[in-house]
């Protein structure tokens, strides 16, 4: 198995006055995919990329990127990075500035000007190129970034929101470009708190709070976790006892009407259930397999079992 | 070298996008304008049609490409250059590292497979860039003015480029370390800007001290001229006056030495900006043509050395005013290029590493 993208075995940052971001996290990236870190705002998942790019300086970590331990330069020539809130140089054009990106990333001049061409184009940026960056809107200067993080061809791309402040179709052709870039064999971590755009392009996801990850793993594992069944009868007499599945009580206030879960999504698995029923006397209604979203996913992770409270999210002293 | 070389271009293209860096360069071609509107003929100095009529400065006295020299020096390094330039320059290049450190910014700059501290110190080179580029186009011009009516084809002038740049360097050295600190522009110019005010005090205060001590060494010099007189006259003459007198300087001296030394000593450790603005005068004005035109023109106000003798400078009565100037002059002199930019650089080096250090090592 080739080298991960990212090994983070654990990082601790701990900024003055005793805040603890980030508490012995520890995730890995696969290369090739798409990988989201979720969390609430003030969970550590901005601090958590910017010790794996060198921005902030670790307390303790311990780990690989691209091969080599986190806090080397020098792999970074190889990653890209769109950081939230970018501001791009206002007094550049579009195409010096995502040419200046590659310059500091140590790519070559006719590299840099022909990838610069290519990547305005492919972020929808083609008539604006020698504009000045300052003239842009939020959604241009977001595409103008995309273009300036991927200059100078990563292996690895960091997006810290993307696609804030871009409209519906913006969206959607940042989407595709993800996924465009996974195809062409890049690692994209993807730092979001859109949980529905991170449903549609994750590979695996992670969940920080309070500076650990709390739930890690491929998103169709971490949905099958919460898969099951809902058959829904009309009972016409007294409740009966159905193999393989609970009564999750009545549908609509209706005490004839009920629904029963079954913890699996094997529609195999059903048919003894409805024979039960049928046998009973009940009408099936509808038996709907059920996958739990991300932001069911997510709530649960980010909430307090016992309270049912949201848990706050981090930065505690 | 890419990185760094980006970082020199787009360091330049951020200050010439500012509007401040096309006004210092027409001001810099308006003092250039000024400049060789004015010219020296017998009579005095010309300006334009009309000619004042100063009776020592006149071609009788100085050399038409020595004035434009001391013009050049006088107005445009002394003046333009090493003052109003320089603050303009500090007020474009202000904002540099607090923008540079910027939420947004530093990110994309830090993700990089470069050094923080060179980042730091390519930042710094570029905005010298500014300077040197603004003072090299005013040379330029100022060359060709002093070639073209002074008839002196002068390529000495251009040693202003490196040392204005330097004096600027002083200065920007501290602006940048107080931009990355406090990320506001505006604090770090004001901070420059007081910084800058100190050095142009502590400069006043210790030349006025000094000329003060060297006066007073002449002084005692010349009580021990006139005690030698009135014994070449008359060995039993009373002499307890000069004694007393002389016990007064000296004692007034002692004071003077441990104030010039203390004062000194700040000098030495921080950047001398007034005296590497004038070396350019020391290495382009070449003092042998110019005369003692002050002594030449009291002379021919027909002023008698007795009469001087007692006008004193700095608190003398019995010294003579062109001694202690003469004093003043080699004293100032003795003050090797070493010591005025070699120990300013030694402090910049300093401001610079403290600037790197606290940028390496600060979170963003």
């Amino acid at each position: 198995m080739a080298d991960p993208a990212i090994e983070l075995q654990t990082v601790r940052k701990t900024y003055g006055g005793g805040v603890h971001a980030l508490r012995d996290a520890a995730l890995r990236v696969e290369r090739g995919e798409i990988f989201g870190l979720l969390g609430p705002n003030g969970a550590g998942k901005s601090t958590l990329v910017k010790v794996l790019l060198t921005v902030v300086r670790a307390t303790e970590v311990a780990g690989t990127l691209l091969g080599r331990p986190i806090g080397e330069k020098a792999p970074l020539a190889r990653v890209g990075y769109l950081p939230e809130h970018h501001r791009l140089p206002p007094y550049l054009t579009a195409r010096q500035a995502v040419e200046f990106s590659g310059a500091l990333s140590g790519v070559a001049r006719v590299d840099r000007r022909r990838r610069a061409e290519a990547l305005l184009d492919r972020v929808g940026l083609g008539h604006w190129k020698d504009r000045r960056v300052s003239t842009f809107s939020k959604g241009m200067r977001q595409r103008a970034g995309l273009a300036a993080a991927l200059v100078n061809d990563p292996e690895l791309v960091f997006l810290d929101e993307p696609t804030d402040g871009v409209d519906p179709v913006g969206r959607k052709e940042i989407r595709d470009l993800l996924v465009g870039l996974r195809s062409e064999g890049r690692t994209v971590f993807l730092n979001s708190h859109l949980l529905s755009e991170a449903e549609q392009v994750c590979d695996r996801v992670a969940i920080l709070l309070q500076g650990r990850v709390v739930r890690e793993g491929r998103l169709d594992d971490l949905q099958r976790q919460g898969a099951r069944q809902e058959l829904v009868l009309r009972w016409h007499g007294p409740v009966a006892e159905l193999p393989g599945c609970h009564d999750a009580g009545p549908v609509d206030g209706d005490p004839s009407v009920r629904r029963h879960v079954l913890p699996t999504l094997d529609p195999a698995a059903a048919q003894p259930a409805i024979d039960a029923a049928r046998r009973a006397g009940a009408m099936v209604i509808s038996l709907t397999p059920c996958r739990e979203g991300l932001e069911s996913l997510f709530m649960k992770a980010v909430t307090d079992p016992v309270t049912g409270r949201p848990l706050p999210p981090g930065a505690s002293s | 070298m890419t990185q760094l070389l980006a970082i020199l271009v787009d360091t330049y293209r951020e200050l010439s996008s500012r509007r401040l860096f096309w006004l210092s360069l027409a001001l810099s071609a308006l003092v250039v304008l000024g400049f060789a509107l004015v010219g020296i003929n017998e009579e005095g100095v010309q300006i334009v049609g009309w000619t004042l009529d100063i009776p020592f400065l006149n071609t009788r006295n100085i050399e038409a490409g020595e004035f434009y020299k001391l013009t050049f020096y006088g107005l445009g390094v002394r003046f333009w250059l090493g003052w109003l330039a320089c603050l303009l320059a500090l007020v474009s290049s202000a904002g540099l590292f607090p923008e540079m450190v910027a939420g947004g910014t530093v990110e994309t700059l830090l993700a990089r497979p470069v050094a923080r501290s060179r980042i730091y110190l390519f930042k710094f080179l570029g905005g010298l860039l500014f300077t040197a580029l603004q003072v090299t186009v005013f040379c330029v011009a100022s060359f060709l003015v002093i070639g073209l009516r002074g008839n002196a084809w002068e390529p000495g002038i251009f040693v202003a480029v490196p040392m204005v740049t330097i004096l600027y360097s002083y200065l920007f050295s501290v602006c940048a370390l107080l931009g990355t600190w406090t990320r506001s522009g505006i604090a770090a110019l004001l901070l420059t800007v007081l910084f800058w005010g100190f050095l142009f005090m502590l400069n006043v205060s210790e030349q006025m001290v000094n000329s003060f001590r060297l006066a007073r060494v002449e002084e005692l010099a010349a009580i021990d001229r006139t005690v030698e007189k009135r014994r070449q006259k008359d060995a039993s003459v009373d002499i307890s006056d000069l004694q007393a007198e002389r016990e007064q300087g000296e004692t007034g001296l002692e004071k003077l030495r441990t104030a010039h030394r203390i004062l000194f000593m700040a000098k030495t450790v921080l950047p001398k900006t007034d005296e590497t603005a004038a070396l350019v005068q020391r290495w382009i004005v070449d003092a042998a043509n110019l005369g003692d035109v002050s002594e030449e023109d009291a002379q021919g106000e027909g002023e008698t050395p007795q009469r001087r003798r007692g006008r004193g400078s700095f608190g003398t009565t019995r010294a003579r005013e062109s001694d202690v100037r003469k004093a003043i002059e080699r004293d100032m002199e003795s003050r090797g290029v070493l010591w005025i930019v070699g120990t300013s650089l030694l402090f910049e080096a300093v401001v610079l590493g403290l600037g790197c250090r606290h940028f390496a090592r600060r979170d963003f």
